[in-house]
Formats: structure tokens, C-alpha cells, sequence
């Protein structure tokens, strides 16, 4: 690759850290704040909390109800990723694996779906949901996740089956295996590392989204974990302290498991967009 | 492999029938609802192409053209600075330093953090008397620097824009650094025998090299722009103040669609209007897009 001269690394060093902190900065004065009174919130805002206010977050966490948001997001975020990767492999073997009619106009539907946004939908969707009785209910959403996540994974998922000799196929059908059979037993085993792709951001894109949820549900015990925070901002915004606990609280889960699995996050999110 | 319709049909039906049923009927439905006007209940009446005349051409045409132009902006002003600093950082980090993984994890972190959560966030941060921001600003000693960010409305947009920056500038780096890296190393070998140094490998090799990136990352950000709203919602409500200086489609549509205080005009039917009026302008982009991942795809 490129050489560069000590002065030019010196350089570098200096303007990525001053991006680094320009990036961790917010972070850190989020969660220092979060432990202060509201009276040393504002009068000392960059020292460090003089007395650990941890109540803080006991407060936050009861009344914004960041418990039940956890959940409903866990459990919307499981189902759909659960459906999307079994609907949207199933698809992709057969698209990639076998010849039928129209197979190349089909794949070429379904990936209509990869760059149209779904959330211009979203009046025909929200009244397609009133009709089958699913605004306000963690199914409705989970139907909506699992069906706009379908064409971006079908597409991955078709990449990597592609990649798949056909030999192995045409072995383990004179064995003797059905089509379900290669699919679960071969295919499947083999594209572990795309299927992982898949829910990772499937999972991201459910977890952080905040449009549907804003539309489609106005119950407060179905609140998705942003929707849930952001109705807390409206009822507290005076309370800063217990707003920055509820941030922190928010964001906390996806940021510590982007911390542990930061690779693989990476490589999921950035050949997500760009394939 | 040769196979008989029936499988297809089991393995390929369930995911087909839920993208069509909510992806693709939704989409079609909205024209179809745009011809109405509608309040979500009651009856619904046709009316033709009223909804498209008052959005070009009738009172609520002010509205919209506003708010486009703040879509087209918001494309240009994100597309220089996540386009150019992503180059930029990412040509620093292309030369192999100690450290460039845990930097890139830095980078990428505000990508994890919801939109809405991010304008939540910088909307204490901005506060004008006891926001962050302008605190450490009068602490370095740069007072007179400080502003209203999100009151006034010749900066607010442009705020937001440094945010979307802030949160989303990581991914366009890494994306890119990708690219960069894909680059054979002979071809770099090559040019330093030929006596090239670092700025001309970066602007007559790297550079060119990378445009198909660029143009892959143009569209999506193109797409991405005119459908902006958690940000807007969440730094300034969906009234988009101050004095509408940071409203887009996506505000105009959630207040016309489902209302939102003081909005002159609720009607499901004038909504979904707006709604196909952002696909006309998206789905261009939407074809090319899926054009060059196809024809990539094939090769």
C-alpha cells in the first residue's frame, strides 16, 4: 500500500484524533451528565459528577418505561429477524439453485423492494393494519419489519447460495435428499456467515427504528424502546438529568453489543448498503 | 437443477406474499389514494387530480416547494461533507497506522444509535444558554460564537445537516476505505517506480479508482435525503421550526397525513399524494440503483 513519511503519520494521527474525539465527546458528556444533579448539571457542566446520582437512572428507568420498551422492541426485533432469515433463504435457494419460469423476473421483483423506502407506504399500510385489527399490536409491526427486510436479505442470502457448488446439490440429490432436505442440511450449514449478515441488520434496522412505531402504535405499554423514549422527552424536558439517564439507558444495549461483536457488525451494516 | 412448480411455489410463496402484500400493494395503493380526500374515517371522496393541483400549484404548493428545496439542500450539503471527509479520513487510514482498528470502531459507533436518538441528544447539547455547545464554546475562550443553532432559521437546517454528519460520517468511511483497500497493491508499487508521489497515487489512482463506490454511495444518499424525518422530528418537532426553516417532505407528509397541531391541511388523500410526489422523485434513482447492483451482480 501507499508509504508515507514520518511527518505525514504524524499528521494522520492528529486528524483522526481530533474526529475520534469529536465522536466519543458527545458520548462521554452524555453519561457524565447522567450521574449529576440537575443544579450541577448546569452550573458545572464538563467536571465530573461530584456525588454518583445513580438514582438517576432508577428514576428514568421507572418513568419512562424503558423496561416494557425493552421488551417489545426484543420481541418484535427476534420475530422479525426469525422470519425474515427463514422466508428470505428459502427464496433465495430456490432462485439460485433451481430453473423454473420466470425465475429471473421474480428476482428481479423482489429486488424492486431494495432501494424503494418503505415508509412512503406507510398511510396504505397503516390502513391495511386497521383492517386486520394489527395498529397498536407488536404483530402488526413485526409483520411490517419482516416484509420490508425480506428484499435486501433474499438479496444477500441469493449472493452467497450462488456461491454454493451445484455439485453439492446434485450429490445430495441422488442420496436421496428431498428439496427440503438440501436446503436444511446443506445450503443452510453453508451460508451460516451470510445468515448472520442478515440478522444483524435486520436486528439494527428494527431496533432503531422510530417511524412506524410513531405511526402505528399509540398505546404506551406497546411502545417500541425509541418510541418510548421520545414520548418520556416530551414529558420531562425540563428534567435533564433524567433525560440523559434515559439516553444512555436507551442506546446502552445495542452500543454494548456493538462493542463486543464490532467486526462483525461492521462487515454486516457496510456490505448492507453497498452490494 | 430441474424442479417441479409445486416446491417452488412452497419455498418461494410466504416471502413473495408478504412483500407484496406490504410492500408493493402499499406503494400502488398510495396513488390510488392520492386521487381522494380523505380523513381516515368517514367517506372517502374522489377528487381527481385537486391534490396534485393544490400541491403545485394551490395554497399548500408554498408548503411543499419549501420543503423541497430544504430535501435538495439537505442531498448537497450531505453529500459534500460525508462524501469528502469520508475520502479524506479514509485515504488517512488507508496507510497501515497502529490503532486504525479501534479507531474504526469509534467511527462506526454513532451508526448504532437510533436517528431520533441522536437528535435527542444534540438537541441538549445545542441548547443556546445551557447547552453544551455553546458552554465550551465560551470555555475555550470562542464566546462569541455562540448561536441559537437550532433557533435561528438561517442555521437551523444547516445544524442539523453537521448532526446527520455526525451520526452517519463513520459508515461512508468505512465503505470507502473498503473500496480503497480493494485496490491492487501493484498498481501503487507501480506508480511510486514511475516516481508518483502520495498526492498524485491519491488524485490520478486512488480517486478514480473508487468512483463507482461514489456513485453507489450518491444514489443512497440521494434516496436517503428526500426521505429525512426523525431527525427533524426529533431536534424540531414536526412543526419543523423555526418558522417552518427546517421542514421536508417527510414533515409535510406526517403533518398532512396524520396531523400534527395547527397544520392547515389533514386529509390522508392530499398526504399519500405527497408521498407518490417523493417516490416520482426517488424511484429513478431506485432503478439505477438496482440496475448497477444487478448488472454487478451478474458478473
Amino acid at each position: 500500500m501507499m508509504r508515507f513519511s514520518k511527518y505525514y503519520k504524524l499528521l494522520a494521527y492528529f486528524v483522526l484524533s481530533i474526529y475520534a474525539f469529536i465522536i466519543a465527546g458527545p458520548f462521554f458528556m452524555m453519561i457524565m451528565n447522567s450521574f449529576k444533579s440537575m443544579r450541577e448539571l448546569f452550573l458545572k457542566p464538563f467536571s465530573l459528577p461530584s456525588k454518583f446520582m445513580y438514582q438517576n437512572y432508577v428514576q428514568a428507568w421507572q418513568k419512562a418505561s424503558i423496561a416494557r420498551g425493552y421488551i417489545n422492541s426484543a420481541m418484535i426485533a427476534a420475530a422479525s429477524v426469525v422470519t425474515v432469515v427463514v422466508l428470505a433463504s428459502m427464496f433465495a435457494y430456490m432462485i439460485s439453485k433451481y430453473e423454473f419460469k420466470g425465475r429471473r423476473y421474480l428476482f428481479l421483483y423482489s429486488m424492486l423492494g431494495l432501494a424503494l423506502p418503505a415508509r412512503l407506504a406507510v398511510i396504505p399500510i397503516f390502513l391495511l393494519l386497521r383492517t386486520l385489527n394489527l395498529t397498536n399490536s407488536l404483530i402488526g409491526l413485526i409483520i411490517v419489519y419482516s416484509s420490508v427486510n425480506i428484499p435486501f436479505s433474499a438479496f444477500i442470502l441469493k449472493n452467497f447460495i450462488d456461491s454454493v457448488p451445484n455439485e453439492l446439490c446434485e450429490a445430495a440429490k441422488i442420496d436421496g435428499a428431498s428439496v427440503a432436505t438440501i436446503y436444511r442440511r446443506v445450503i443452510l450449514p453453508l451460508i451460516k456467515p451470510a445468515l448472520s449478515i442478515v440478522a444483524i441488520v435486520t436486528f439494527v434496522n428494527v431496533w432503531n427504528d422510530f417511524f412506524f412505531p410513531l405511526i402505528l402504535i399509540n398505546d404506551k405499554s406497546k411502545a417500541t424502546i425509541t418510541l418510548a423514549v421520545s414520548i418520556f422527552f416530551g414529558e420531562y424536558s425540563t428534567q435533564w438529568q433524567l433525560l440523559f439517564s434515559g439516553l444512555t439507558l436507551s442506546i446502552a444495549p445495542t452500543v454494548i453489543l456493538f462493542l463486543i461483536f464490532s467486526q462483525y457488525f461492521i462487515a454486516g451494516m457496510t456490505q448492507g448498503a453497498i452490494k | 437443477m430441474k424442479i417441479k412448480p409445486r416446491y417452488v411455489l412452497m419455498f418461494v410463496l410466504p416471502a413473495m406474499f408478504l412483500y407484496t402484500l406490504f410492500v408493493i400493494y402499499p406503494l400502488f395503493d398510495s396513488l390510488r389514494l392520492s386521487f381522494y380526500s380523505w380523513r381516515g374515517v368517514g367517506e372517502k371522496i374522489f377528487v381527481g387530480l385537486r391534490n396534485y393541483k393544490d400541491m403545485f400549484s394551490g395554497g399548500f404548493s408554498k408548503e411543499v416547494f419549501n420543503a423541497l428545496s430544504h430535501n435538495v439542500y439537505f442531498f448537497i450539503l450531505v453529500s459534500a461533507f460525508e462524501l469528502g471527509l469520508g475520502f479524506l479520513i479514509a485515504l488517512l487510514l488507508a496507510s497501515k497506522i497502529k490503532g486504525a482498528k479501534i479507531f474504526r470502531t469509534v467511527v462506526y459507533l454513532p451508526n448504532m444509535i437510533p436517528l431520533v436518538m441522536v437528535g435527542f441528544m444534540w438537541s441538549l447539547f445545542l441548547h443556546p444558554q445551557i447547552g453544551l455547545v455553546n458552554q465550551f464554546l465560551k470555555a475555550i475562550g470562542l464566546g462569541s460564537l455562540a448561536r441559537p443553532w437550532l433557533g435561528d432559521p438561517n442555521l437551523a437546517l444547516t445544524t442539523i445537516i453537521m448532526v446527520n454528519v455526525w451520526r452517519n460520517l463513520g459508515f461512508y468511511v468505512l465503505v470507502i476505505l473498503a473500496s480503497i483497500l480493494n485496490i491492487s497493491p501493484d498498481l501503487i508499487e507501480a506508480a511510486y517506480i514511475d516516481g508518483a508521489n502520495n498526492w498524485k497515487i491519491s488524485w490520478k489512482i486512488i480517486f478514480p479508482l473508487t468512483i463507482p463506490t461514489f456513485r453507489t454511495l450518491l444514489i443512497l444518499l440521494f434516496i436517503g435525503s428526500f426521505n429525512v424525518f426523525d431527525m427533524i422530528y426529533a431536534l424540531e418537532g414536526v412543526q419543523a421550526g423555526p418558522f417552518r426553516s427546517t421542514d421536508v417532505l417527510g414533515t409535510v407528509f406526517y403533518r398532512t397525513a396524520f396531523g400534527g397541531l395547527g397544520s392547515a391541511y389533514t386529509d390522508m388523500g392530499l398526504g399519500a399524494a405527497v408521498t407518490v410526489f417523493i417516490f416520482m422523485i426517488v424511484m429513478p434513482m431506485s432503478i439505477l440503483y438496482v440496475y448497477l447492483v444487478e448488472r454487478r451482480d451478474r458478473r
